[in-house]
């Protein structure tokens, strides 16, 4: 103990009690059942149909990026799901608790949460929405298309890979714990000092909440040191600068914001950390602290942030526009300068997220001014997607949909956000709901080409097409939850209503907030929608295969490999000659895969160490939040053990034999070709069996000797 | 699919409650004016760049009767005007941005100091300190203070001074003055000129904490008449406001009901000496007992400060 | 202009596959890859520098000492002296490296850690005295950042000293194996970058605290 603590504290435990299991609290106590009961049945079945051993070799020590990409989208997908809950429950309280008269349920004065607890529920919605949900779907994809668009076997470093998606996945395992021991921060995603000093949240919800946080900023710093060497070093021959794809750009563009803003997330945490463990004043209002700077060193990293979610979202639409209009996107040049036009811009903006905080006037004006400047490489890019459909033969399949609807929502986010960029507006409504709206409408951006990308790519990683028309149904149900809950709430921005509020004593507001409930229950369709989409696409899997081409108008390299796509990539290693390369060898009937005799390709083996080293690194957390300093000192002594252990290794390659190379990619070949074989042998990745799989289980004597499957991924 | 929310919206509640849209004050009214502006200008890009869109998407699919020409892929006449367009709109745009800046500035509104400066005539002073979770209005000239309620003359500038004791506030009066922090140790300014006499509703716009929701006050604007009355009324307030008084005063509270209060006297130099004090570390620690379990922390707080004097 | 470079190459003599590809340069990579972390690890001392100005006015000593009344600048001039030797010192193990010198490499590098080590105690006793004198992180926000500035940059010489360690045993294992070279090599950039940040740590702590 080095600060003075509310509450009890011993050596063994902590401040870690029986009472800081919330039992009293309903909700928390139904949610644990489910959650008990779910993964139960998910760790019986895994027992029962013997896929320990499968899940291990393929997937817990896998390095392969195809892999690590999915778990990525796994993982972002079941926090999607989790911070969409948190939404439900903030808007059916605002809804119900409304008036000085609104009744009181469950322990609350109005409605059926505490303040305590709908703090929690909207800081941890909007921390999972960004960090554990937004960022891995995106940094996935990356994983998984970055390499095949470059024509590189894997990423630079593998071994790392495996490593940031490991501590993400801590750093969310951390956020889900948190509602069963003790609590999670309660007072907004992006922390308040000095609010989230020791007096005035002297519980461990804040710790829960920083030390979340800083292990995702580790594991998202580790993955963009990842991309830009792999984008920079591993390019095929003939790869040149200005013949990568766009959402290679994009990629390139976003993980230099991302290198450069999350070390400075973390020194803003770790500095609030020093104040709630050693007691030092660097964010006190007293002492000589500073509570200003928090706010900066935050936003210098969050407003890079917001555009590390976009870019990648921008090019996702700048690969799907151009495949279903059939043709070359408009203005590559011009695309790849406004990348980076914005990913520049966006480390001079970050003062407008505390436009009220006082600054001159001319301080707030140059602000004003720089954030305003975003708008022109955006409108840039909105012209030239517009563009690339003019001239075009544009096909509205769900990819393409997704995508489109990515570019309206855009409109309206652009237009609002060039509102908020207008400092004498957002004076009157900074830290109220139109702005909350305004970012909604971003996210959604992004949330939208996740979707489109999802139905873009799925074929590339597992050889078959998504059904279209559940996933149409989604679709529409997005759209329509979308108008019905954010259209009242550029209302209630308008009407001053501010961000937060667990009880609204106005009863003006309440018809927006019922409207809003409406829109809410359209999104829990589409999330019903979502479930059948994708069971029915399992169901039909062998219906739907497809072959290298998933599109038919595909236009860059990934479409140039089987699909699904063997670990090692390419059988040969493309050599590219133009922009667009897959659809000008198509266009010159160059469409041969198999030049001639394969070779032995080296790939990395897999390791377990990154897993063990997540492991540690959430037990690490835990200590510390807790503040139990003899399990934190034996989980650092372990993790450098570790590290160092794994630098002795000297297996950790392989080289595939040309014989299993030509067995693969001739059985890859039959298959688009001839008639499936039964379900049940290729299909979903979750479900499917391993045929080809081969070697021991386990890790055994060495850190890394267990043996994947050679084959495609859904073997 | 985004209709029918908005005619629901407009129709169902009319404007009801959209207390931005509907200023009283100068500064709202400044707001409102380049509000409108600004929207104007970015519905002439964003209406015909949607109209495009959707041509293009309707003319150019497949089937459909536009030409196709897969390797058209770039002119520089569009080029220019895909760059000219944004170019020009945000040059404007940010003309008026740092002009309605300067007009709005909240330690010197321009429309302010430019009314101040054709009608003469004094302002109104008031130092404003949030605590866990009520307001504190006092008036230094006058030297009173009130809680959970600002009164205002109507058609006189009030000039305000505003720190806090423990967390970040923000201060917010949507039909009459915009957002500025309030920050515990430091002093922000604001000010505001209110039109028209009336009731206007204002709040905390930062989140402070569980008592956050019912961290609101009243402001009534009053005619210059009204306002010397309510003065001399509350200077016979029995209840006073010491420094000693002050440090129980601040200590966590949530005014479930809007608990409105006045002091008669207060000790003057109040607002620098709560300054002083947090920047020397003073701390209003608020107690795990109440940041978990507000309601029963609610209750028993009640009883106790009930009573109380400060 | 993608369609116009298109047209340009001629299918009929292009080259479309990569026949052979040896694959990337894998110590090329690697160090890469370093210099990005590198990169990380100067933003992190930059929000660290930049903190240190925004808490440098006489309002944030919050009544304590400032840096004059207690920097002693000979403990700062012998970590200086300790640090820059030790670089150089390893700059000749580097040069054996070239000349695949085994005991060269791990003797230049027994030598580096020693003085690594060297300035580790010497920063302990500095530390030290200051505790001693009541001077802690707690007592003003600019003590909170001047401690942890030169206690982060403390750390980075814990890691190079034991990474040093790990490599020497490692030379005498595998001898320059390419795992161990671009380890090597990564150290090298590693370690002169932690005299990089010292001499910015000297410059804006040490000396402009005394100057202050």
């Amino acid at each position: 103990m080095l600060v003075h603590l509310q509450g009890p504290w011993t050596p063994l435990l902590g401040r870690l009690t029986l009472q800081q299991i919330p039992f009293h609290v309903p909700i928390l106590v139904v949610t644990f059942i489910v959650v008990a009961i779910l993964a139960a049945m998910v760790l019986a079945a895994t027992t029962y149909f013997g896929k320990w051993g499968y899940l291990w070799r393929e997937w817990l020590t896998t390095v392969d990026h195809k892999k690590i990409g999915v778990m990525y989208i796994l993982l972002g997908l079941v926090m999607l799901l989790r911070g969409f809950a948190d939404a439900l429950m903030i808007r059916t309280q605002q809804a119900m608790a409304v008036g000085p008269g609104s009744p009181g349920e469950m322990g609350a004065v109005h409605g059926y949460l505490t303040p305590f607890h709908l703090g929690q529920i909207f800081t941890a919605h909007g921390l999972i929405m960004v960090v554990f949900a937004a960022t891995p779907l995106l940094v996935g994809l990356m994983n998984i298309i970055v390499p095949l668009q470059i024509g590189a076997r894997d990423m630079a470093y593998p071994y790392l890979n495996a490593l940031g998606l490991w501590l993400t996945t801590a750093g969310a395992a951390l956020v889900m714990m948190s509602l069963f021991v003790g609590n999670f921060a309660h007072g907004g995603w992006y922390g308040f000092v000095p609010y989230f000093e020791l007096p005035y949240s002297p519980g461990v919800g804040v710790d829960y909440w920083m030390w979340t946080f800083q292990l995702s900023a580790i594991g998202t710093s580790l993955g963009s040191i990842n991309l830009i060497a792999t984008i920079v070093k591993m390019r095929a021959p003939g790869m040149t600068w200005m013949r990568m794809p766009m959402f290679t750009w994009a990629s390139l563009s976003t993980n230099l914001i991302a290198l450069t803003s999350f070390p400075v997330l973390m020194v803003a945490l770790a500095l609030l950390g020093l104040d709630r463990y050693v007691g030092t004043h660097f964010y006190t209002a007293g002492m000589g602290g500073n509570l200003m700077l928090y706010n900066d060193l935050f936003w210098v990293w969050g407003h890079p942030e917001v555009y590390f979610l976009i870019l990648p979202a921008f090019g996702i639409m700048s690969e799907i526009i151009p495949t279903f209009s059939e043709k070359t996107l408009f203005g590559y040049v011009t695309m790849v300068i406004a990348s980076f036009a914005i990913g520049g811009v966006s480390w001079g903006v970050w003062l407008h997220h505390f436009f009220t905080m006082a600054a001159a006037p001319s301080v707030n004006s140059f602000y004003s001014v720089t954030t305003m400047l975003v708008g022109i490489p955006t409108g840039v890019k909105v012209f030239n997607w517009v563009f690339t459909m003019y001239r075009g033969r544009v096909r509205y399949e769900l990819p393409m949909l997704w995508a489109l609807l990515a570019l309206f929502l855009l409109l309206v986010g652009g237009m609002t956000g060039m509102m908020n960029a207008f400092a004498s507006n957002d004076y009157m409504w900074h830290n109220g709901l139109f702005v909350v709206a305004h970012f909604h409408m971003m996210v959604l951006v992004i949330a939208a080409s996740i979707f489109g990308a999802v139905e873009y790519w799925f074929p590339k990683v597992f050889g078959f097409k998504l059904e279209q028309k559940w996933g149409k149904w989604f679709f529409w149900f997005m759209i329509i939850g979308t108008g019905w809950t954010f259209v009242p709430m550029f209302f209630l921005g308008f009407a001053g209503m501010t961000r937060r509020l667990d009880y609204i004593p106005y009863t003006q507001w309440s018809p927006y907030l019922h409207i809003m409930l409406v829109g809410m229950v359209f999104y829990v369709v589409a999330v019903l929608f979502f479930v059948a989409h994708l069971y029915v696409s399992l169901r039909d899997r062998v219906k739907n295969r497809v072959g290298a081409d998933a599109w038919g108008t595909g236009r860059s390299l990934e479409w140039m490999t089987h699909s699904p796509v063997p670990a090692y990539n390419y059988a040969f290693i493309p050599h590219v000659n133009v922009l667009d390369e897959w659809a000008w060898r198509k266009e010159n009937g160059l469409t041969e895969l198999h030049p001639g005799d394969y070779e032995g390709i080296h790939m990395p083996k897999n390791t377990g160490v990154p897993l063990f080293l997540g492991m540690l690194f959430m037990g690490l957390g835990f200590a510390l939040i807790w503040r139990i300093w003899w399990l934190a000192l034996l989980c650092v002594a372990l993790i450098v053990a570790l590290i160092i252990i794994r630098s002795f290794d000297r297996d950790t390659d392989m080289t595939i034999p040309a014989h299993t190379v030509e067995q693969v990619e001739s059985g890859a070949r039959d298959e688009t070709s001839v008639a499936m074989p039964t379900a049940g042998v290729r299909g979903g990745t979750v479900i499917a069996h391993s045929i080809l799989q081969s070697g021991t289980s386990g890790i055994s004597g060495s850190t890394t000797s267990t043996s994947p499957s050679l084959a495609p991924m859904d073997r | 699919m985004v209709l029918p929310p908005a005619l629901l919206t407009l129709g169902g509640c009319s404007n009801n409650g959209l207390y931005l849209l509907k200023p009283e004050g100068l500064i709202s009214h400044t707001f409102y004016h380049y509000f409108i502006l600004d929207v104007v200008i970015m519905l002439l890009i964003i209406v015909p760049t949607t109209l495009l869109t959707i041509w293009a998407m309707w003319r150019y699919r497949k089937g459909g009767k536009g030409s196709y020409d897969p390797a058209w892929s770039h002119s520089n006449a569009i080029e220019a005007i895909v760059w000219g367009i944004p170019l020009v709109t945000v040059g404007v745009l940010s003309y008026l941005s740092v002009k309605a800046i300067y007009d709005v500035n909240p330690y010197n509104p321009g429309v302010i100091a430019k009314a101040q400066k054709v009608d003469g005539g004094d302002s109104v002073e008031v130092d404003v300190i949030a605590t866990d979770w009520r307001w504190l209005f006092i008036y230094p000239q006058q030297h009173i203070a009130s809680v959970n309620q600002l009164v205002v003359p109507v058609g006189t500038p009030v000039k305000f001074r505003l720190t806090s004791t423990s967390v970040v506030n923000d201060f917010l009066i949507p039909q009459l003055v915009g957002m500025i922090d309030v920050m515990p140790g430091m002093r922000t300014k604001q000010a505001l000129v209110a039109d028209k006499a009336g009731t206007y509703i204002g709040f905390s716009a930062d989140y402070s904490g569980a008592g956050l929701s019912w961290m609101h006050f009243q402001t009534k604007a009053v005619s210059a008449a009204q306002f010397a009355q309510w003065v001399k009324s509350t200077q016979q307030s029995p209840q006073h406001l010491s420094y000693a008084g002050f440090n129980r005063f601040a200590k966590p509270y949530i005014a479930v009901g809007g608990d409105q209060q006045t002091f008669g006297k207060v000790q003057p130099g109040l607002f620098d000496y709560v300054i002083g004090e947090v920047m020397h570390g003073k701390v209003w620690r608020t107690p795990m007992a109440m940041t978990e379990n507000m309601v029963n922390y609610m209750q028993k707080q009640r009883a106790e400060q009930k009573a109380g004097d400060y | 202009m993608s369609a116009s470079a298109a047209q340009k190459v001629d299918p009929a003599h292009a080259t479309l596959w990569a026949r052979h590809y040896a694959g990337h340069d894998m110590i090329g990579t690697r160090t890469f890859g370093f210099w990005l972390y590198m990169l990380t690890d100067a933003m992190v001392y930059a929000a660290l520098f930049a903190t240190l100005g925004v808490l440098s006015h006489v309002v944030n000593l919050a009544g304590g000492p400032s840096s004059s009344a207690f920097i002693n600048p000979v403990y700062a001039y012998g970590q200086t002296i300790t640090l820059f030797l030790s670089v150089l010192i390893y700059g000749y193990s580097m040069v054996a490296l070239k000349n695949g010198n085994r005991g060269g490499v791990i003797g230049g590098m027994f030598v580096a850690m020693l003085l690594g080590v060297v300035y580790l105690v010497i920063s302990g006793i500095d530390i030290g005295n200051m505790f001693a004198h009541g001077i802690f992180p707690q007592v003003s926000g600019f003590l909170s950042i001047f401690f942890t500035i030169i206690i982060y940059h403390a750390l980075h010489i814990i890691v190079g000293v034991v990474w040093m360690l790990v490599m020497m045993i490692q030379v005498a294992r595998e001898g320059f194996s390419a795992n161990v070279v671009y380890r090597l090599i990564n150290l090298r950039l590693f370690w002169h970058f932690q005299a990089v940040i010292w001499v910015f740590v000297f410059a804006f702590v040490y000396l402009q605290g005394i100057v202050a």
